[in-house]
């Protein structure tokens, strides 16, 4: 945020403690001694208002940044996302544009009930006018913000709080990551494992275990939900005959089952077996620990399903 | 005395008929007018019924076979009576054709072209096939999704040929690429599938013979991709077979001719309008049920032919080598569409109808037509047909005649159109109306005699109500 706040001067920050408080997770944290009130704009605890300011401030020339504490109070500035946000470009003729980034923790983090356990990502994935990107790792993080804030739709940043304490290496020289392109993360021949964001980890520890058992695994992570790169997708399960779709989310016509849709449709005669999916559970998640831990897609649960998948 | 029990005619021109279910299991008690098997025949789906009592012995087709007239389907005796020479006479006799299989294998999938071989055609006398019957659902796992996929029973090894394989999308892909045969082949995935795992197992087991028969690689006949080149085979049912017969017929023995008016159909919706408001203000009163049916171009256009063709008789007439048969009644056959092709049910003494009476019974006859429940007497022995395809949008056409009818009268929409009235052009309705003629039966100037009565009728619809 700040390399492109110093690069574009109508980039601005807006959110519930992002200024003197530095951000609820520390994510602007010093953004707002260096660019001041104007441009780091603290906001009362009303995400309608303030999301209907950015598509506001976004339509006439402004490219702002909204932050939601977390997606959970994005439901609250729906409305703004859903009927002003995604559908300016298109009800205007192309007049308007509305170059704004959402962008917030997503999914569940520890213990903080059913109210703050969201994963909003399909939500919102299946509204044609946004963009949604989900990265798993740093490099990832900032490229795809970058790109966010450059472009000149909607975009929706699914970051996660369980994630911002992940090191990883970050090129000094990184700019943007388009959008779009998933990215392989692993690669193997057995069985297809798609994911994206926290699950991406799950993933690559289900396949630590797997590989222990003598199965490859090729890890997909989508990185963007919305535009969804099925090239990526098909060219894996070209390989390997197997996919396993990995999200919290939950299952009725989630992200899997769209993933589903397209694999099944564009590589059916490479398909070996039905594509699986692992998924939070379909209910309401629970504050109780144990019963968290079970509600939430653990490697385990993806490792029996790659062995289900591949009938072992 | 152990009899056999032969496939009835079900209908005057039935010539063979899809046994598409039985009521009765072997072993059971049979009395007189009981319910034997439902049967398919070329014009609608028949009961089968008991003209004896017994007890069904044996049953010699299985669900779905095509059975000539008079071939053996059932042995009905005495409980415990040796059925095995009666068996063996139905089995054996040259005229008893082999069943087709089941509709639900009867589509070959492109793995399948070895399976007219005469090694692998099945037997005349076929078991219901166990492993046809759709398996049960896997049992739901409490609502968690990531239950074990739906997989099938395991399926036993297909015996004849009639057995779908099982196995994957990319086996199947794979298997035609290579030209491998996976019929009978085992699998070792979930309910008996083969998967990809199994590919070099069935590589091996290929053996040349079976190989030489499968055709060649699609890969070498046409460009590499999907299979799009294969056309989806669809087997014919007894409906299209008939209608295949018929209109071939009818377009290669009736030398047909088209007369074309245009008319305004203006006064006829005027009338259409006011008999529907009549009929809707009828029903206000807690009048009859009879009031609810909405009175329709075709509905009018049946009463107006059947004017027409009393006062133009000779073409209400068939052709026949001795003699035109010119029909005192005015029956009018109508062309009503049904999933999977087209019935010509018939409004009897049209011309002695009121139009509302045509109505209701063209409502029913359509309605019962579109679920197969029409008898086929209720479609013989029309006089004149009518097709009307004005509701799919078409402005005009020519309809094959249905033998041994004389002619029929094709229907199109509607249109709105500038026309000429007292020497201006104004906006206007026109409606055309095609007439395909039996030539042996008649002439150009007796059609157009025909048209010129109906155009009158049309102009002044009043005289459709008052006779």
């Amino acid at each position: 945020m700040l390399e492109e706040m110093e690069r574009d001067d109508r980039v601005f920050l807006m959110g519930e403690e992002v200024g003197f408080y530095n951000g609820a997770y520390k994510v602007s944290e010093g953004l707002l001694e260096r660019f001041g009130e104007k441009r780091v704009i603290d906001t009362p605890i009303a995400e309608g208002g303030f999301a209907g300011i950015g598509v506001g401030a976004a339509i006439v020339g402004l490219r702002p940044i909204i932050e939601f504490m977390t997606w959970n109070f994005s439901a609250v500035a729906f409305d703004q996302i859903l009927n002003n946000a995604a559908k300016m470009r298109q009800m205007s003729g192309g007049q308007l544009k509305c170059p704004i980034v959402f962008r917030g923790p997503n999914a569940s983090a520890k213990q903080v009930g059913s109210q703050h356990s969201h994963a909003m990502e399909h939500f919102y994935a299946t509204i044609p006018g946004l963009k949604v990107v989900a990265p798993a790792f740093p490099a990832d993080a900032k490229g795809l913000l970058k790109a966010a804030i450059r472009d000149d739709d909607p975009v929706l940043v699914m970051e996660s709080e369980t994630l911002y304490s992940v090191k990883g290496e970050v090129p000094d020289d990184l700019d943007t990551i388009p959008l779009g392109v998933a990215r392989r993360v692993r690669e193997g021949t057995d069985c297809t494992i798609v994911a994206y964001s926290r699950m991406t980890h799950v993933a690559l520890e289900a396949a630590a275990a797997l590989e222990k058992d003598g199965i490859s695994v090729d890890i997909v992570d989508l990185r963007s939900l919305r535009p969804l790169d099925e090239d990526s997708l098909v060219d894996s399960v070209r390989r390997t005959h197997h996919c396993v779709v990995v999200h919290e989310g939950w299952p009725y016509g989630g992200v899997g089952a769209e993933i589903s849709d397209r694999v099944q449709r564009l590589a059916f005669d490479d398909l070996d077996g039905p594509v699986l999916r692992v998924t939070s559970l379909d209910v309401p998640m629970p504050y109780n620990a144990k019963l968290e831990e079970l509600v939430i897609p653990h490697s385990d649960r993806v490792v029996a399903a790659v062995k289900r998948a591949l009938n072992r | 005395m152990a009899k056999l029990l032969e496939m009835p005619k079900l209908s005057p021109t039935m010539e063979e008929g899809v046994l598409t279910a039985w009521h009765k299991n072997e072993g059971d008690e049979v009395a007189v007018d009981d319910l034997l098997a439902e049967v398919e025949t070329d014009k609608a789906t028949m009961e089968f019924r008991a003209f004896d009592k017994g007890t069904l012995l044996k049953r010699l087709v299985a669900d779905g076979a095509t059975v000539k007239l008079g071939q053996p389907v059932a042995i009905l005796g005495a409980p415990g009576e040796d059925v095995s020479a009666l068996v063996a006479k139905a089995g054996g006799g040259p005229a008893a054709p082999a069943p087709t299989p089941p509709k639900a294998a009867a589509e070959p999938s492109p793995l399948s072209t070895t399976m007219a071989t005469p090694a692998a055609a099945p037997s005349p006398i076929t078991e219901a096939p166990e492993a046809q019957r759709v398996p049960p659902r896997a049992p739901r796992s409490g609502g968690v999704l990531d239950r074990t996929a739906y997989a099938p029973e395991p399926v036993a090894p297909a015996d004849g040929g009639t057995g779908r394989v099982l196995a994957s999308p990319y086996v199947r892909k794979v298997a035609r690429e290579r030209g491998l045969d996976l019929r009978g082949a085992q699998g070792s995935g979930p309910g008996g599938r083969l998967v990809a795992q199994d590919l070099d197992r069935l590589k091996a087991a290929a053996s040349p013979e079976a190989t030489a028969m499968v055709r060649a690689p699609i890969s070498t006949l046409q460009p590499p991709g999907p299979a799009l080149g294969e056309p989806e085979a669809r087997p014919l049912s007894m409906m299209r077979k008939t209608i295949a017969r018929r209109l071939t017929e009818a377009k290669q023995k009736v030398p047909h001719f088209y007369l074309h008016v245009d008319v305004d159909p203006k006064p006829l919706l005027e009338l259409r309008e006011r008999i529907n408001q009549e009929l809707a203000e009828s029903t206000g009163d807690g009048g009859e049920a009879r009031a609810s049916t909405k009175v329709s171009v075709t509905d009018l256009l049946i009463k107006a032919c059947a004017l027409a063709l009393v006062r133009v008789p000779e073409c209400n007439a068939s052709y026949t080598d001795e003699a035109i048969l010119v029909h005192k009644r005015v029956d009018v056959s109508v062309a009503v569409a049904v999933p999977d092709g087209l019935v010509t049910p018939v409004v009897r003494n049209a011309d002695q109808k009121t139009v509302a009476a045509i109505a209701r019974e063209v409502r029913d006859l359509a309605a019962r037509a579109r679920t197969k429940k029409l008898r086929p007497e209720e479609m013989q022995n029309g006089t004149f047909s009518i097709s009307n395809l004005g509701m799919f949008g078409i402005d005009d056409f020519a309809a094959v005649i249905n033998p041994p009818e004389g002619a029929i009268l094709a229907v199109g929409q509607v249109r709105d159109e500038p026309v000429v009235e007292g020497g201006a052009v104004v906006p206007g309705k026109r409606l055309g109306l095609t007439m395909s003629c039996d030539h042996r039966v008649v002439d150009g100037a007796v059609g157009a005699a025909f048209l010129a009565e109906l155009r009158a009728l049309l102009a002044r619809p009043m005289r459709l109500l008052t006779g």
